[in-house]
């Protein structure tokens, strides 16, 4: 690997406003193998880490992205004006996990999973672009289709829908709590 | 496990006086801190460290009306969900209740249905937790594309609207027309593509078209639809862009820079 690759790479992953994949990388870098532009990415990677550095390349959505790091984020917000970061609310995050997991899915199998009418969660989540319509579904009604979008995986720093929880960490998350109230 | 479980006849089940049990332990939550009958039947099972595989329906569902009793503002939507289950957990008791000759296969169970879904819902609520500790962590991560524009209060960007955003807009817009007759279908039949010409025609000679303005200017529904769809397939085709200077101020309709050229060809 040389440092102009290196250098190279760094612009492309500073101008690009989201994840860039090496597939991606490799075909705008053309004639270069795979494994150099990754050993690049790993060594910028590796750079950004060092404590005199305010962002770092984080890896989401299968690709690579800068971000700041954690420790700067009230005086990020200052500067943006930002009171404070909107989390989801407890129904959104729930209509999103639901989706997440049992994906493609309908606003009624939505809302069936919660026992709550989930229209206007599933609203707000199309608004954030978290989720998006990918069709409609050949049954009475043909309702809309909902599947998670890139957004969704940039937003909670996911590479893949792989990275979901588990069955088993839910699972133990679940004895957890069992045993906190036993 | 067929219907092994201390039985309480139904008639005490119903009118639900506030379980003495509940008022000696001064435990008061609020059904609004729930997020829907699920949630609280989760809390519930919980709370009397019940095996969710072999729920006490009777007793359960004392409980439950016991908390939909102590409601004291009624919300109808969320009402409606809360009785749903609790309608279920009655039914489920009356399956119960019905006498059988032969002991109940597992998967045979009334509980089953209720069963599953508390699972299923009980396995969603607990991704929550992790996924909730993930939005912790990368909210602090600020990334490029997240990043609203420095600007002084003066300033303010025109936003962008999304196709979304037309059609509430549009709809809105119906709503007030509804005093009209809809149910005569009157008026001339007008081809999309003429309707396409006109309106790439007029975007052309006046720059810019106020949206609502545009489609209260038409005589017919069937018109002003039709109208409508050309204006959602040319912002789609990214001919269009659709742009509101401020939330809540009138959207307009022009054509782009770089589409001038590909619209004029046509």
């Amino acid at each position: 690997m040389t440092d102009p690759l290196k250098a190279l790479i760094e612009s492309l992953i500073f101008v690009s406003q989201e994840p860039v994949t090496l597939d991606r990388l490799q075909s705008v870098v053309e004639g270069v193998p795979a494994a150099d532009i990754q050993a690049a990415v790993d060594a910028l990677v590796a750079g950004y880490e060092a404590e005199s550095r305010g962002i770092r390349i984080i890896r989401a959505g299968g690709g690579w992205i800068f971000a700041t790091k954690p420790a700067h984020d009230r005086e990020v917000r200052r500067l943006l004006q930002i009171e404070r970061k909107n989390r989801l609310s407890s129904a959104g995050l729930e209509t999103l996990a639901a989706i997440a997991y049992r994906q493609p899915v309908t606003q009624s199998e939505v809302s069936a999973i919660r026992g709550v009418d989930s229209t206007g969660a599933l609203k707000t989540l199309l608004e954030k672009k978290l989720i998006k319509i990918v069709g409609r579904k050949k049954a009475p009604g043909n309702p809309l289709v909902y599947r998670t979008s890139d957004e969704f995986l940039l937003y909670l720093g996911l590479d893949s829908l792989e990275g979901l929880p588990s069955e088993t960490e839910i699972a133990k998350i679940l004895e957890e709590e069992k045993a906190v109230d036993a | 496990m067929p219907a092994a479980v201390p039985e309480i006849p139904l008639a005490d089940v119903a009118p639900a006086p506030p379980p003495a049990a509940e008022a000696a332990d001064g435990y008061q939550v609020r059904l609004d801190v729930f997020e829907g009958p699920l949630d609280l039947l989760l809390f519930l099972i919980r709370k009397k460290k019940i095996d969710i595989h072999d729920i006490p329906i009777a007793a359960i569902t004392r409980d439950y009306l016991g908390y939909l009793e102590r409601k004291t503002e009624i919300n109808l939507d969320r009402e409606a969900e809360f009785v749903f289950i609790a309608a279920l957990l009655i039914y489920i008791k009356s399956q119960m209740l019905l006498p059988r000759e032969t002991d109940l296969a597992e998967h045979e169970d009334p509980r089953r249905v209720l069963v599953d879904r508390l699972v299923e819902y009980e396995k969603i609520k607990a991704a929550c937790s992790l996924l909730r500790e993930r939005e912790d962590v990368q909210i602090l991560q600020w990334k490029r594309d997240f990043i609203p524009p420095l600007h002084g209060e003066s300033e303010l960007e025109p936003v962008e609207l999304s196709l979304f955003d037309l059609a509430e807009a549009f709809f809105l817009m119906m709503k007030r027309r509804a005093s009209d007759d809809t149910r005569t279908i009157r008026g001339r039949d007008v081809p999309i593509e003429v309707k396409m010409k006109e309106l790439v025609a007029l975007l052309h000679e006046r720059q810019a078209l106020d949206f609502l303005e545009y489609f209260e200017a038409h005589a017919s529904l069937e018109e002003a639809l039709i109208s409508f769809f050309c204006v959602l397939e040319l912002v789609k085709s990214r001919v269009a862009v659709a742009v509101q200077d401020e939330l809540f101020q009138t959207i307009r309709v022009w054509l782009r820079k770089d589409a001038h050229r590909t619209a004029a060809h046509d």
